[in-house]
């Protein structure tokens, strides 16, 4: 099945509305095989690993988010709040 | 209200005066260094340019009505020892001391420092604590042999209710509280979560990846928890 690259953004919001957070990781892993220059996918990851506490990789993933859009203010608020705890 | 003396606006002083002040609490805080005390100025109620060792100003200042000094001098030894025996003889009712090692502390204890803190070593054990257990974010000692923690839940505890779990008849360790990561869609069309925290929950609460729980427990049943 080819997977469509907003469907799979699309499904991780679900996911993560849903409190699913590892499956929206594994949508994400997908999505990022296909585009990886897109900030929501980076930002949602960061949003899914910080629900789980994965500290680190929450705080990679919102980088990647701000390398790709600098301007991303809620991915900036989230890196800002990992590093100081 | 409670009020406090903060004497020494070093790093730590000046920090603890700030939180004090800024949760309105009555803070008097005292420096030899004017840059120092104008620093704190309208944080806290009263900052006054003055040497601390002098036992005959501390007085004058109406020292002996507070409840509380936090002495930060650390890293003038002596000041710091005759200060402490100064405000006991004043009869402050708890005088806390900020203590440079062992032998510096030991004095202190013998001329009458009720607390004793070492924020730096606290800190750094704290900071090892954290890198050596990422998934334990805070320890509180309760007794020798009790504690709280508060931990990131196993991955097999995940989507069992606490009834299932049974973590107090097994392992006589109760849950406090669970602290949760709620989503919700932001209207620029992002998600987002904001956390929650169930307070004595009951057996039929679920948890779900990624929720952290307050436990209350011995430390040898905290450890095997930890371990599950």
């Amino acid at each position: 099945m080819n997977d469509n690259f907003d469907d799979l953004i699309e499904l991780s919001d679900f996911y993560i509305l849903s409190q699913k957070f590892e499956e929206a990781i594994k949508v994400l892993k997908k999505a990022e095989k296909i585009n990886k220059v897109v900030p929501k996918l980076y930002y949602n990851l960061g949003i899914a690993y910080e629900a789980l506490s994965e500290k680190v990789q929450a705080r990679d993933s919102f980088r990647l988010a701000l390398k790709i859009d600098p301007n991303f203010k809620s991915a900036q608020e989230h890196l800002d709040k990992l590093i100081e705890e | 209200m409670k009020q406090f003396v903060v004497i020494g606006l070093g790093r730590f002083g000046s920090s603890v005066a700030r939180a004090l002040g800024e949760k309105n609490f009555e803070v008097l805080a005292i420096d030899r260094d004017e840059g120092r005390v104008k620093e704190i100025e309208g944080i806290v109620s009263q900052a006054v340019v003055m040497d601390a060792t002098d036992e005959k100003a501390l007085r004058e200042l109406g020292i002996a009505d507070f409840e509380t000094a936090i002495v930060s001098m650390a890293e003038t030894i002596e000041d710091s020892i005759m200060i402490t025996l100064a405000l006991k003889e004043l009869g402050l009712k708890q005088v806390i001391v900020k203590a440079n090692n062992e032998l510096h502390s030991k004095i202190l204890r013998k001329v009458g420092a009720d607390r004793i803190v070492f924020p730096e070593r606290e800190m750094a054990e704290k900071l090892a604590e954290s890198l050596a257990s990422p998934k334990i974010f805070d320890i509180i000692e309760v007794s020798k042999t009790h504690g709280i923690i508060e931990m990131v839940a196993p991955k097999k505890l995940a989507n069992k209710t606490l009834g299932d779990l049974k973590l107090r008849i097994k392992y006589n360790v109760s849950v406090i509280a669970i602290k949760r990561k709620v989503p919700y869609s932001k209207p620029n069309g992002t998600t987002d979560f904001k956390e929650e925290v169930i307070i004595g929950p009951g057996g039929s609460d679920e948890l779900i990846p990624g929720d952290v729980l307050i436990l209350l427990g011995n430390y040898d049943n905290l450890e095997k928890v930890k371990k599950l």
